[in-house]
């Protein structure tokens, strides 16, 4: 149970092989192994500065390691640009919110969905017929399963730059589900947040998992151990560049290793419950 | 900036609604009040004179629509807009002049109608040209760039080659009656002013419309955030490239739509300083609104002409006043921009939104 090669073959959506990754001479990432079941929320922990983001940023096309392999639904991506990996279903928030800014939530929702619009120029520009009605159709989807899954009704006309930082998270994670992705990386979901917005974000993570609509795998980049141990099916312990383990929550919480490399002493995370 | 207030009670029940244009009656009669007041009341009130200032109007207004798009809601600073004015201003007089056009062809008058397309189009091309960088630069080192297709189209490309053609010299005249659309020869200030309007209503609402779509919101977020817009599927560099086209596209039409006004054209007609006037009527209009590019265009000419209306009863008593007009209109323009950054930078449609709204919600302040 729990080892990189349990899983088996077909049920494997994202595989990274051996991965290094120089900045120079910096290796954020060297030798990094990961495989992520379909349907698991598969949690990446690790100190400050382990290369956590790295690894996304590599996942999704941000950066291109200078050695290693990466599959996602046994297409090796290595070289497929970050836009196009969108469209494979590959969906991300950031740590720090990468929102739009200047466009409303339902605008930064609905431009979560573009590659599934089809218009362009021509049939922009004069806005008839199929494309006032695509137009509707997304909005619809939109409302019904987006809006009112997070909770965000009050807000869909707001510009998201005038929104708190936690409402702003939230409209971030909306925009990566208006993708439909199969994969949905989250980077440090629950940074900055409140107890109740982490709980409510805790339990939208869980939502998109587990509920029949949705069933998204998640690579979940977290520091609240309470929430990674709850929410994980699977946990992966990066250390500057180099993987300690990959277990379930148990192992990786008895694993003496883990202990010393970043989670500490046994109450440090009983206190951030 | 966002949505349109309802009044008390009226309600949207569908998504149709929510998405229309003028989404109350208020609005709607409002729309219709102006196109009134646009295609019947100003022809009838003004001379020949407020007419002419209000195609110099319409000319700014198709001219900053493409700083818009791309300044406003594509975030790609340019500043050689002029240059896609010139390209298309040119490319359609000489297939005026120059393209054996079958007689059939001129007798119909589509000549004009079709060198507009193609002059667009050809500006859009050579936009997406200048465009090109943008792959790889952003802002301030963008402005360099897009400074050079000023220099190298109009001072290189046009002075040095295309004024050739025809062994004309430095101007090409339209000889009267070559510019006719259909049945009418556009030979008045009044019918420039009908061209006018009803290129800026298509323009203006083929902008809107996109900006509602997948491609103006694929600009925005570019605009907003260019990395997360890559990571939610949008190819950055062919969305850029779109909007140096589509806002080429708009400067080509401007351009071609303005040797209707004028009897002969060189390239002193544009001048990098052009260039900078059309970054000037966004800046004062407000940046990333279309609202903004009209009320820019209306409040940089109109200023521009009251200006001149009071210089030429002083130039009496001081004619170094008329005498040295351009510099005078120069530091007002740089005057105006000073004013309007330091205290309203959001521009004058913040200013009309406020008002709006102010209204909307009257009799309460909030």
């Amino acid at each position: 149970m729990g080892g990189t090669t349990a899983i088996k073959a077909d049920d494997v959506l994202l595989d990274l092989k051996d991965i290094h990754m120089y900045f120079g001479k910096v290796a954020a990432l060297s030798g990094v192994s990961l495989q992520v079941r379909k349907g698991d929320i598969h949690s990446v922990i690790g100190p400050n500065g382990a290369g956590k983001t790295v690894m996304m940023n590599i996942i999704n096309g941000l950066y291109r390691p200078q050695k290693g392999e990466i599959r996602f639904k046994g297409q090796l991506i290595n070289n497929i640009r970050p836009y196009q990996r969108a469209s494979l279903g590959m969906a991300r928030t950031f740590q720090k919110v990468e929102v739009f800014g200047g466009m409303t939530v339902l605008d930064n929702i609905r431009l979560g969905r573009h590659i599934h619009f089809k218009s362009g120029i021509l049939s922009g520009a004069i806005y008839a017929g199929r494309v006032a009605r695509e137009e509707i159709e997304h909005r619809r989807f939109i409302e019904e399963e987006i809006i009112d899954l997070l909770e965000i009704e009050h807000i869909r006309h707001k510009p998201v730059g005038m929104l708190p930082y936690g409402l702003q998270k939230r409209v971030e994670l909306g925009r990566a589900l208006a993708l439909e992705p199969e994969l949905l990386i989250l980077d440090e979901p629950l940074a900055g947040l409140n107890l109740e917005e982490t709980e409510d974000m805790a339990r939208f993570v869980i939502d998109v998992n587990e509920d029949k609509r949705w069933k998204v795998t998640c690579l979940l980049v977290e520091h609240d151990m309470g929430v990674v141990m709850d929410l994980s099916h699977q946990v992966f312990v990066l250390n500057f560049g180099n993987m300690i383990m990959n277990g379930t929550p148990q192992e990786v919480q008895n694993n003496p290793q883990v202990i010393k490399a970043y989670l500490g002493e046994e109450d440090m995370y009983a206190t951030r419950r | 900036m966002s949505t349109t207030f309802l009044p008390c009670g009226e309600y949207h029940q569908s998504y149709h609604e929510d998405h229309a244009w003028w989404q109350t009656k208020f609005i709607k009669g409002k729309m219709i009040l102006l196109m009134l007041v646009l295609f019947g009341g100003i022809p009838y009130m003004a001379d020949s004179y407020w007419i002419s200032v209000c195609n110099q109007v319409g000319y700014t207004v198709l001219g900053a629509l493409g700083v818009q798009l791309l300044i406003g809601f594509c975030g790609q600073v340019t500043l050689g807009h002029a240059a896609f004015l010139a390209v298309g201003a040119y490319t359609s007089t000489l297939l005026i002049l120059e393209f054996p056009w079958p007689k059939f062809f001129l007798d119909l008058g589509l000549a004009y109608p079709i060198s507009i397309l193609a002059a667009a189009v050809v500006a859009g091309v050579w936009s997406v040209l200048f465009g090109l960088p943008s792959a790889k630069v952003k802002g301030f080192y963008l402005i360099l760039t897009t400074m050079a297709a000023q220099f190298v189209t109009v001072d290189f490309v046009i002075t040095q080659y295309i004024s050739q053609i025809g062994g004309r010299g430095q101007a090409f005249s339209l000889p009267p009656g070559t510019i006719k659309i259909g049945p009418w020869v556009i030979d008045s200030d009044l019918k420039i002013y009908y061209m006018m309007l009803v290129l800026v209503i298509l323009l203006v609402a083929a902008v809107v419309n996109l900006l509602r779509s997948r491609v103006g919101r694929a600009w925005v977020a570019i605009r907003d955030n260019d990395i997360s817009a890559e990571v939610m599927g949008i190819n950055v560099v062919q969305y850029k490239l779109f909007a140096f086209f589509v806002a080429g596209f708009i400067g080509g039409v401007a351009g071609a739509f303005w040797i209707s006004n004028l009897a002969a054209i060189s390239p002193e007609h544009f001048p990098w300083f052009w260039s900078l006037w059309l970054v000037g009527v966004i800046l004062i209009g407000g940046v990333g609104s279309i609202h903004g590019t009209i009320f820019g265009s209306i409040f940089m000419v109109v200023v521009m002409e009251l200006l001149q209306m009071a210089v030429i009863p002083l130039a009496s008593s001081y004619p170094k006043l008329l005498m040295d007009f351009l510099f005078i209109k120069e530091a007002a323009f740089g005057l105006a921009i000073c004013a309007f950054m330091v205290f309203e930078p959001n521009g004058l449609a913040y200013r009309w939104w406020q008002a709006k709204n102010y209204f909307n919600l009257w009799p309460f302040s909030y």
